[in-house]
């Protein structure tokens, strides 16, 4: 390693970024284009103008929303524990569990679907389990709802939330734990003050993607989801495939795009923000 | 092939690879004209699963042995693919199989080869060839339910009684789509199958308003009609006939006092590479004997009238009766015009 490690970076990231260009840059610019302009009519706001006004977008944005924040904040209760038990497994055993945690990443999120309606229906395994015990007819409906919604979108989102955060995890010098023991913290103690806020550009990073990610799904809702579980992705689709309306599907992609860079950017820069404060 | 020259090392083992390569490469170029002369090839856009190898068997490999032109099956109809390759100019596909709505609205936008009327016994063909679509089978919709849990006279057998749900308790299903909604709509609130269109849409959503609180869902992903009778999730529900007969094995049960019918169009894509040979396959597909063997595995309506008795006797148990009045056809040009505005309020009506 000599000097200027910039240059040398920039060498090795250079067929990364080239490939990145020309498979997400030149189809979005196209998508870009495609929202404003169209053989027929040339350049229009048209497609803009129509989703400001349509009821059907604004629902669909806020249910797109709202599903994927939630998902992304269950994901973490639910992965960082997972984590966190990972991280104080010796390397074998760990590896052994990672399998685990990357089984149902392996499984087709159509089949998991039809699989959790025989877990969570009517009649499924857990109505019939809870049935039994009471001795009486218990239906809990957690199937063509949000709870569905749910249920599926964290099984798919935790390994999102998991490795990250295994990393984060794995980074923090153990002399660190050391010194805080000695000093006698208690472990919740140290959980709240060490840990936590070090796995911090984990838990940012985890949370960000399983967001972004979530934003658009689009078999999951379908599948589980109740009839206002809508996503932006089954407009997008309705516009693509049903009335061959290429503007408006576009517009969708470019408004929800935008929004995502928004909030993506903001937490980033929050992110940087804190870590200056703290000097790390 | 001789390995030695591959074998030789340095500067001429390249040389020579690359010659090898080129001739590989270029080898299609040279030799497909010659080839396509001779047999030819023609690509099918069709329906994947079960719906394919029915396909395969009873029209692709009879048609490969009769006319010696090799058929590649791709699957998923997809109306924005065929305007990609439209605006493109990069043609890839050849016979589209079409759903009513895509097949008209294709036939509006101009995307589908006109086609020679001499071309098919006009006589025999039910629903009638348009200039650029020909009738390939119809489908029925209507009301399925577990036998098991409803026996006689427990499950509702026309829209009107779908719609009954102090007779018939429980969650019921619908597609996630206007088209065929609204109609079983219009029917269940008494409006006769022959003064459906144009559909009164208000109308339509004020019979909808009263059965929305026991939808239990409303229906994206078709096998989910049947699997979520399967589950007890929903008492009965909105499915097709075809699909009883293979999801179920037959065993569920199907009202066949009033349907939905639906047409299936064979379309040639505009500027199809295979022109010639798409239209043996449009000509092949439509014959009696091919429609008979067709519609014995997939249990749909023959468009062949001559096909209708050479039909198998258990497919034909899964076919309603054409001239059932109580029967509604879906108007597939009603539908190439209203789809993207009726489809957009009904989606906003069943968010809100």
């Amino acid at each position: 390693m000599t000097a200027k490690p910039g240059r040398e970076a920039a060498f090795y990231l250079a067929p990364a970024f080239l490939l990145a260009l020309g498979v997400v840059l030149v189809p979005l610019v196209f998508i870009v284009i495609t929202s404003v302009w169209s053989p027929a009519t040339g350049f229009s706001l048209e497609a803009y103008r129509g989703l400001a006004e349509s009821p059907l977008f604004r629902r669909s944005l806020l249910t797109t929303f709202e599903i994927s924040a939630m998902g992304a904040a269950l994901s973490m209760l639910l992965g960082y524990p997972v984590a966190l038990h990972l991280s104080r497994l010796a390397p074998r055993a760990r590896a052994f569990c990672m399998i685990l945690v990357l089984v149902p990443f392996w499984t087709s999120i159509l089949v998991k679907s039809y699989a959790f309606t025989v877990i969570l229906g009517k009649q499924g395994i857990i109505n019939s389990v809870l049935s039994w015990i009471a001795g009486s007819e218990v239906y809990v409906p957690m199937l063509l709802n949000r709870v569905g919604v749910m249920v599926g979108m964290t099984n798919y989102l935790v390994p999102f939330v998991v490795f990250p955060l295994l990393a984060s995890l794995l980074a923090i010098d153990k002399s660190i734990y050391h010194a805080v023991e000695i000093l006698g913290a208690k472990p919740p103690t140290v959980f709240w003050k060490v840990t936590l806020p070090l796995s911090m550009p984990g838990v940012t990073s985890a949370l960000l993607s399983t967001f972004v990610m979530s934003t658009g799904f689009f078999v999951i809702p379908a599948l589980l989801g109740g009839r206002k579980d809508v996503m932006l992705a089954n407009l997008v689709d309705f516009y693509t495939r049903e009335t061959l309306d290429w503007n408006t599907a576009a517009a969708i992609g470019v408004i929800l795009l935008g929004i995502v860079t928004l909030i993506a950017g903001t937490a980033m820069q929050f992110q940087r923000s804190r870590g200056l404060a703290r000097g790390t | 092939m001789s390995q030695k020259p591959i074998q030789s090392s340095g500067r001429r083992r390249l040389l020579s690879g690359l010659g090898l390569g080129t001739l590989a490469v270029a080898a299609p170029f040279v030799l497909t004209p010659r080839r396509a002369f001779a047999a030819g090839k023609m690509v099918l856009v069709s329906y994947g699963g079960t719906y394919r190898t029915s396909v395969e068997s009873a029209l692709v490999k009879p048609f490969q042995q009769e006319f010696g032109v090799e058929v590649t099956v791709i699957d998923t109809p997809d109306l924005a693919k065929v305007k990609a390759q439209q605006m493109t100019g990069n043609i890839e596909w050849d016979v589209f199989d079409a759903v009513g709505a895509p097949g008209a609205q294709g036939s509006k936008a101009g995307y589908w080869e006109p086609l020679d009327p001499g071309m098919f016994d006009a006589k025999d063909i039910v629903g009638g060839v348009k200039k650029d679509l020909v009738p390939f089978y119809m489908w029925a919709g209507g009301i399925g339910w577990d036998p098991a849990k409803f026996g006689p006279g427990k499950a509702p057998r026309t829209f009107a009684e779908y719609w009954d749900v102090k007779r018939f308790p429980g969650l019921r299903t619908f597609r996630n789509r206007a088209s065929e909604t609204l109609e079983a709509a219009l029917l269940a609130d008494g409006v006769p199958p022959a003064k459906l269109y144009p559909l009164d849409i208000d109308r339509a959503f004020k019979s909808l308003v009263r059965i929305k609180p026991y939808v239990g869902k409303w229906v994206d992903e078709t096998p989910q009609s049947i699997s979520l009778l399967e589950r007890g999730e929903v008492n009965f529900s909105y499915v097709y006939a075809s699909r009883v007969r293979t999801q179920t094995a037959g065993k569920y049960g199907f009202s066949f006092d009033q349907n939905l019918l639906g047409m299936e169009y064979l379309a040639i894509v505009k500027g199809a590479p295979n022109k010639a040979n798409a239209m043996k396959f449009v000509q092949f597909a439509m014959r009696p004997d091919r429609q008979a063997a067709l519609m014995t595995l997939l249990g749909n309506i023959p468009t062949s009238r001559k096909a209708l008795p050479l039909v198998g006797e258990d497919a034909r148990k899964w076919m309603p009766n054409v001239d059932n009045p109580n029967d509604a056809l879906l108007n597939d040009e009603y539908w190439a015009d209203k789809f993207e505005s009726v489809t957009r309020r009904f989606k906003e009506w069943v968010l809100a």
